[in-house]
């Protein structure tokens, strides 16, 4: 029997800073469920905030979850869609949904029913999850800020309304996002400093704060050389005056990126450690990848190096059960 | 020459740097202002982004909500000399408008109210381009305070520059004043019996979404409007000032991108919309290129005239003809070089297919793929070469 990963919760969740590989690796976890005969759901979370296709796999334009590969399904939720789909639910009548939708003062009820927006996303996913239909729905979440609002809602909500509708949808997503043997919220970074800065404080946020079952924090784009910055001083020194000019200009040229490289390794390790440190979470490396495009093949080997620093570690420890 | 991103800062008060996130807009906004303060300019530079990155650039401990001058000692460590000034400023965005409830709440008892409630609280933090009217609130500020002669904008990171652009619009549209007015019609705080009074659609809308939610709003939204009506008077007046100076001719915007695929697409989309907007863009810095090997390149080693990917063995013949030794180090050596050969190919051709669809007299930087964060004033004036060319 394969033992127990990240990958066999339920609901997994991906944040992080903007520009750090978020798409990216949501994408490759969920092929990394895919090679585990696993049907997946991809969401994209309120994607007004960064529509992209990735990986040449075209966006799902709408609400409903659409096959981009044998088992594996993206579908775009996003907060203002979710709303105005539940309250269709429970203002059964056309013509009145229509005039509510057009008046202004829509507008100002959203503004203040704190969250509901962030509720209604958050439980749509709820309801994809709790069908049925997927073995793991993972959420490709919107820039730091944003995602930390949708996470935070369901608790807010059931805080600020003691009985009734709200109350007792905000409690059942509560309790999905709480469980730690169903859900896992995953980190992505760079191992740069500011992008670190911002990633300690997250995981402080969902750990401590929010008190979420943690993930791992997948530290992308990280460069290690096979050559040590020691070498590289050493062959600096080699270079005859005797060589031809081409000789000369092309190795230092040579010797300038490989400068270049020893200093993004000694910066990535510098932080590695850092977020070692700081965050206590369990840490995967992705590699830098040097191409001249980025593409699906890609994405697929960073999968391959992804599944396997999650079996290496298993379950690894548990995660803490919120209280 | 009218295309240097050095003339068009010279020649224009406000500078916006817009882009999307985690492309090297707060830095570059840092570096345009140290450039304007070494040339003379009073300059102020403006930052939005909540990870405080503007105070690690300037190591200034900025707390928000007020422009705080570049300590001289830091200037002096690093040896740089201004002719003008430099002061810096984070927008605090939920203290600027906790500011405008101080300003306008008639005693200190509604002023409490206000700020815990719930409409106001949504307004202030999370309603899309508040964040943004805010910044633009506080440029008009400094700009009609008349202190700087340059000022420069880093915008939030939102997915494109347009929710900055079209952030007065949006609140403008927002705070209606035929909505308020009606919110502020002192029987409508006392609750739904009086509703025959009132405007029926938007009475029988909160109605029908309290009832089927069993969220009640009315009394937070009305006690709002209530609360604030002198702050509304001339609000819509004051929206359309403040957005002239996005329009001013002495503004100008910069968009700010890496090389990347995906950033570029967002990039090329701002661009078109900014275009419609006649609001179009001045020039644009690429950061985070990596350069191409443009030496002259020997025949007898590279038939093909280029080196490549699969060129690794060939490089290091070379490096062991020029000493490099053993040859495994060469080797290895060689591999990281046509690696990032690789990486500089690809970005140049997404660069160049990108500029080819700018007008021609817009100014294009490339600033080349520092290896360390830049994040202190020194670092900062490294990158004043790439961008405006040896002083």
């Amino acid at each position: 029997m394969r033992d127990q990963t990240v990958l066999d919760r339920r609901l997994l969740f991906v944040v992080g800073k903007g520009g750090v590989g978020k798409s990216t690796v949501s994408l490759a976890l969920a092929l990394a469920a895919l090679e585990r005969r696993k049907r997946v759901l991809l969401v994209a979370l309120d994607l007004a905030d960064r529509a992209r296709p990735i990986g040449g796999l075209k966006q799902a334009a709408g609400p409903e979850p659409i096959e981009v590969l044998p088992g594996l399904f993206r579908q775009n939720v996003d907060g203002r869609a979710a709303l105005e789909e539940y309250l269709q639910l429970i203002v059964p009548v056309r013509r009145v949904l229509r005039a509510i939708f057009e008046s202004k003062v829509y507008q100002y009820f959203v503004a203040a029913a704190p969250g509901l927006k962030e509720l209604m996303a958050i439980g749509k996913i709820w309801y994809e999850v709790d069908r049925g239909r997927w073995d793991l729905v993972i959420v490709d979440s919107p820039a730091t800020g944003h995602a930390l609002q949708y996470l935070r809602m369901p608790k807010a909500a059931y805080e600020a309304f003691s009985t009734g509708l709200v109350h007792r949808e905000a409690k059942r997503v509560w309790d999905l996002l709480t469980d730690p043997a169903a859900t896992a919220v995953s980190v992505v970074t760079t191992a740069e400093e500011l992008p670190v800065n911002e990633t300690i404080s997250i995981c402080r946020q969902i750990g401590d704060d929010l008190r979420l079952p943690e993930g791992w924090l997948f530290v992308n784009r990280f460069h290690s050389p096979d050559f040590s910055a020691t070498e590289l001083e050493r062959a600096a020194g080699l270079v005859r005056k005797t060589a031809s000019a081409f000789e000369r200009s092309l190795t230092k040229a040579v010797l300038g990126a490989s400068e270049e490289e020893s200093s993004w390794a000694s910066l990535n390790e510098t932080c590695r450690a850092r977020l070692a440190t700081e965050t206590g979470w369990r840490l995967a490396l992705l590699p830098f990848l040097f191409r001249e495009e980025f593409g699906f093949a890609d994405i697929e080997e960073l999968s391959s190096i992804l599944a396997a620093a999650l079996s290496a570690h298993g379950g690894g420890r548990r995660p803490e059960v919120a209280r | 020459m009218s295309g240097s991103l050095r003339d068009l800062i010279e020649r224009h008060d406000v500078i916006v740097c817009a882009g999307s996130g985690g492309v090297g807009k707060t830095t570059t906004a840092a570096t345009i202002a140290l450039w304007g303060a070494i040339e003379g300019r009073r300059t102020a530079v403006l930052t939005i982004d909540p990870a405080k990155r503007l105070a690690d650039s300037l190591g200034v401990a900025l707390t928000g909500g007020s422009e705080i001058a570049v300590p001289p000692e830091l200037l002096r460590e690093q040896g740089i000399q201004l002719s003008g000034s430099l002061s810096a400023m984070m927008l605090d965005q939920k203290g600027a408008w906790d500011a405008l409830v101080e300003r306008h709440a008639p005693s200190a008892e509604v002023r409490e109210r206000i700020l815990k409630n719930r409409f106001y609280q949504h307004l202030s933090q999370s309603f899309a381009g508040s964040q943004e009217y805010m910044a633009i609130e506080e440029l008009a500020r400094l700009r009609e305070s008349a202190r700087y002669d340059l000022i420069v904008v880093d915008t939030p990171p939102s997915r494109h520059a347009l929710e900055f652009l079209e952030a007065p619009q949006r609140m403008n549209d927002f705070l209606d004043k035929k909505i308020i007015r009606w919110f502020v019609k002192p029987y409508v705080a006392a609750g739904w019996t009086t509703m025959r009074f009132l405007n029926r659609t938007a009475g029988f809308v909160l109605r029908t979404l309290e009832e089927a939610t069993g969220i009640a709003v009315l009394a937070e939204i009305s006690d709002f409007f209530g609360g604030m009506s002198t702050m509304f008077d001339g609000f819509n007046e004051r929206i359309e000032r403040v957005s002239r100076v996005l329009r001013s001719p002495k503004t100008a915007f910069v968009l700010v991108s890496s090389p990347e695929e995906e950033v570029l697409e967002e990039a090329e989309y701002l661009s078109d919309k900014m275009a419609a907007l006649g609001m179009p863009l001045r020039a644009v810095v690429f950061n985070r290129v990596h350069e191409e090997f443009n030496r002259p390149i020997d025949r007898t080693d590279f038939p093909r005239g280029e080196i490549r990917g699969d060129d690794a063995e060939r490089v290091a013949v070379c490096l062991e003809r020029a000493g490099i030794e053993p040859r495994e180090l060469a080797v290895r050596l060689a591999r990281n070089f046509v690696a990032y050969q690789d990486l500089a190919r690809g970005d140049c051709l997404r660069l160049e297919q990108f500029s080819s669809s700018l007008p021609r007299q817009v100014p294009i930087v490339r600033v080349p793929n520092f290896s360390a964060d830049l994040h202190d004033l020194g670092s900062l004036q490294r990158m004043h070469p790439y961008l405006f060319g040896k002083s």
